[in-house]
């Protein structure tokens, strides 16, 4: 136990109880949780968005934007994992233990600069495209049993997320949910089959397309409803069909754009 | 649960709060650190749903066998949110350490602090 | 009435996020075209924000309610006098990214630059929602944005120091985002509502108490955390030193601001409650500033890298900045608010200047690039410009603010911290003049430097009119101070309407 960081959290965690010990009891049914926003939501959520699930009338209808947002954060994780260098900082003449000078791009050689190794190389050992298919991988030795369980149960796990996905609308679940399962069957079948053979599930040419169909498919929904309604995102009121059609064209791509990105991020995580 | 007037639940995901600010603090792991992290924001996200809960609550879904009262909607979207975001932190933190890894051949700060 | 411009609040945040999403698949095959089309998309983003002005200067602030609900059952996009801080955010970005598009071909392989540029347009894009939401959670998403695309942006030109640096901000990032979204959390419970301004109503309702105050502290200590104030300074030295240069001016520039506007919507919020007297919390983050300002200069002074000495010399500015918003006063709030725009031109000119000669010659530090200005004129020149201007000397863009500031501290009574203003300045003054005297007076001791070409012309550009708006807005200085007023003065509620 080192004691300065015991007595860091300490002093973090008073003012925390203090913060909450003043909070309204969550369980009451007066607090302003239950009888601001939340209520109008409630009352006539299913009138006003055509959605039975009042979760997913919230993440795609009222609040929109925020989930617009967030199909952007993840895709920026993967923008970000890939703008890192993979494979190449494996710098020959310089050992795993010595650091580099601090510098970060530099015009004139120098000896023991490892930017000249990175300069120097232009491509990773993979395709130039950037794709992670054909990239030598390792695979590591699993149990037959783990192999035989992940076979058989990923076509029904993927079944599962395909009807989160369809039935997010009526029942817990939705697009996230879906893009969540749908990437921890490619994960799971990454680890047991390996990375090379798994990573041909993924479409080179259209990765770059089903990576971006979250934000795309928002900002193409948001322009669509800013013709029909005047607002930007704004779901007609009172045409429960065009809502549901609209709710599922965000949700198909929440869920495949997700999945996508999730599968992207794993197969980029090697050194 | 009230004990001492304080809502034990709110109380508990506190606790949890700082449990995992000391593995991030404490630990010189840096997996470790980033898996103190993720007990920081899981944290979060368990005072957020809990506050959404009401006495006696059905989940806000509007079909048959739900009745009021139901839960509130909006903490499970805000968490729904957080919980990709956090993802996200994650993901990027990883590809980071891996590339410390690839650079230097460890992930202990004690180490890394040793180097010139 | 409202004009047509209004219409565009929510696509000035959308174009730059969806052009980020596009950017890979648009580059695919050629990636010079990412370059060139991030740089469009930001120039389209810069109109919309320029009719967003407009409409603001001539009708006065308004807000869009996103998806058709009403407040607060939706979101609601705002868009202020501090929000006009967009504007010149966007053409900060038009300026840098031309920069970039050489400085990258040494600096990684043509492989990832889709990504690097995704990563521009993102981290610009967040920005932008940042500044124009009204939503607390919104806010908070944004936040994220920001913060993961700087991460990794710091971390992008390959070594592991840039990644370990990265890591660090990014571990500091992450909790006080998490602090940042307990907060919210709890102003949800107490009040039931995210939008900050029907927030601001019910806690006026609610009246004082402390789970108000500690998400009000929990808050404040997340945005000082992102805007590097003393004492959770720590993470930005080496993030903003080690990032490629173009990365350096933006995270310098702007992404460090962020704190700081954050900070000024959690006083709108909580100023307009009226509930809570800030005005202890205020004297801590005056404190806070000045010693900001005094160590960072101080710092400053014994780095001999000029990327680590420009990287503490924001933390000195920030300094400013935060003792500028904790004397509330309303000299001293339009300053620092106006600095917010200052200190992003000069530092965005210092660090593409720095940038250029490391990329020309190899070195970085003050000792290695003696008498570089004989063959790097015009780049050189521009670095003097900046350091002129951020020591403060009329006529040049850093002086109005911290004037300013100065009048601020009188007016609100404590005259010991203008003192520190001046003091801190002085100290800029030797840092600085060590490095003009390095770069102008002395002989090349190497033969890169000596040898050394000017920049090409896309990077020369940038450089130049930087140089040029740093005095051009020292001589128009008046009119950002006179453009922020109105909502300074209904800000503060001692010295408002």
């Amino acid at each position: 136990m080192r004691p300065w960081s015991l007595l860091l959290v300490a002093l973090v965690a008073l003012p925390l109880i203090v913060g909450v010990a003043g909070l309204p009891r969550h369980d009451a049914p007066d607090a302003p949780i239950h009888t601001h926003v939340g209520t109008r939501y409630l009352e006539r959520g299913v009138a006003e968005t055509g959605f039975k699930n009042m979760v997913t009338a919230v993440l795609l209808n009222y609040r929109g934007f925020d989930t617009f947002v967030e199909v952007v954060v993840i895709f920026t994780a993967l923008a970000a994992v890939l703008a890192l260098p993979r494979g190449e900082t494996a710098d020959p003449d310089h050992a795993p233990g010595q650091r580099a000078p601090a510098d970060d791009a530099t015009g004139a050689p120098e000896p023991g600069d490892d930017a000249v190794a990175t300069a120097a190389v232009p491509a990773t050992s993979g395709p130039r495209d950037g794709s992670d298919a054909g990239r030598a991988h390792e695979v590591v030795p699993v149990s037959p049993v783990v192999l035989f369980v992940v076979r058989i149960l990923a076509p029904f796990l993927s079944m599962f997320a395909l009807a989160m996905l369809f039935r997010g609308h009526i029942t817990p679940g939705g697009g996230f949910q879906a893009a969540a399962v749908f990437g921890a069957v490619f994960i799971a079948l990454g680890l047991v089959f390996g990375l090379g053979r798994v990573a041909r599930l993924m479409p080179t040419g259209l990765q770059p397309w089903l990576q971006a169909a979250g934000p795309l498919a928002f900002v193409f929904v948001a322009w669509f409803g800013w013709r029909l309604t005047g607002f930007f995102l704004g779901f007609p009121i009172d045409d429960h069909t065009t809502q549901e059609g609209m709710g599922f064209v965000l949700e198909v791509a929440i869920g495949v754009g997700g999945g996508v990105i999730l599968a992207r991020l794993f197969l980029s995580m090697e050194a | 649960m009230l004990l001492f007037g304080l809502d034990l639940d709110y109380v508990a995901a506190i606790v949890l709060f700082c449990v995992g600010l000391y593995m991030l603090v404490a630990k010189s792991n840096l997996l470790k650190k980033l898996l103190g992290l993720n007990v920081m924001e899981t944290a979060v996200f368990a005072f957020i749903v809990t506050a959404g809960m009401i006495e006696g609550g059905d989940p806000p879904i509007m079909v048959q066998g739900t009745s009021a009262p139901f839960a509130s909607p909006i903490p499970h979207a805000m968490v729904l949110t957080g919980i990709v975001v956090a993802v996200s932190v994650t993901a990027v933190a990883l590809a980071l350490i891996v590339q410390i890894h690839a650079h230097y051949g460890t992930i202990e700060v004690d180490e890394l602090k040793e180097l010139p | 009435m409202t004009g047509p411009w209004v219409e565009a609040l929510p696509w000035v945040v959308a174009l730059p996020l969806a052009g980020a999403a596009l950017t890979p698949a648009v580059a695919a095959r050629r990636p010079r075209l990412a370059g060139v089309w991030a740089w469009g998309v930001l120039l389209l983003a810069t109109g919309l924000a320029a009719g967003l002005v407009y409409e603001l200067a001539v009708r006065g602030p308004f807000a869009y309610d996103l998806g058709g609900w009403a407040r607060p059952y939706g979101i609601e996009l705002q868009f202020d006098h501090f929000s006009a801080w967009v504007l010149p955010l966007l053409a900060l970005f038009v300026v840098i990214v031309p920069f970039s598009w050489r400085y990258l071909e040494h600096a990684m392989p043509r492989q990832r630059w889709p990504a690097f540029y995704a990563l521009l347009l993102l981290n610009a894009g967040g920005m932008v929602g940042f500044c124009v939401t009204g939503d607390l959670f919104n806010l908070f998403v944004f936040t994220e944005v920001v913060s993961l695309s700087s991460y990794a942006l710091v971390a992008v030109s390959g070594r592991g120091l840039a990644a370990y640096a990265a890591l660090k901000y990014l571990f500091i990032g992450a909790v006080s985002s998490l602090l940042m979204l307990f907060a919210t959390a709890q102003l949800f419970v107490l009040t039931g509502s995210l939008n900050m301004a029907d927030v601001s109503v019910r806690l006026g309702e609610l009246g004082p108490g402390l789970p108000v105050m500690v998400a009000f502290a929990a808050l404040a200590v997340s945005f000082m955390v992102k805007s590097a104030l003393f004492p959770v300074h720590v993470w930005l030295p080496d993030a903003h030193a080690i990032a490629p240069s173009p990365v350096s001016a933006v995270l310098s520039g702007m992404v460090v601001k962020v704190g700081i506007i954050g900070m000024l919507r959690v006083y709108q919020i909580y100023y307009g409650a009226g509930t809570l007297d800030l005005g202890p919390f205020n004297q801590v983050l005056v404190w806070l500033g000045a010693i900001s300002i005094v160590m960072g200069a101080f710092f400053a002074i014994f780095q001999d890298d000029i990327k680590l000495m420009l990287a503490y010399s924001t933390i000195s500015n920030i300094g400013y900045i935060v003792l500028g918003l904790g004397l509330a006063s309303p000299y001293a709030v339009i300053g620092a608010s106006v600095h917010v725009f200052n200190h992003a031109l000069i530092k965005a000119t210092l660090f593409l200047a720095a940038g250029a000669i490391i990329h020309q010659t190899g070195f970085r530090t003050m000792t290695d690039l003696r008498g570089v200005a004989r063959r790097m004129p015009h780049t050189a020149a521009a670095m003097a410009v900046g350091a002129v201007s951020i020591v403060g000397l009329p006529p040049t863009a850093g002086f109005v603010c911290k004037w300013f500031i100065a009048l601020g501290a009188f007016e609100a009574g404590q005259a010991p911290f203008g003192f520190a203003l001046v003091f801190g300045a002085l100290f800029i003054f030797v840092y600085y003049i060590r490095m003009v005297n390095a770069f102008y007076f002395q002989q090349p001791v190497h033969a890169a430097v000596a040898e050394a070409r000017e920049v090409p012309w896309s990077m020369r550009a940038p450089i130049v009119l930087l140089a040029t708006l740093c005095l051009l807005m020292g001589i128009l200085g008046g009119i950002p101070l006179s453009f922020v007023e109105p909502a300074v003065l209904e800000l503060l509620p001692a010295w408002g309407p």
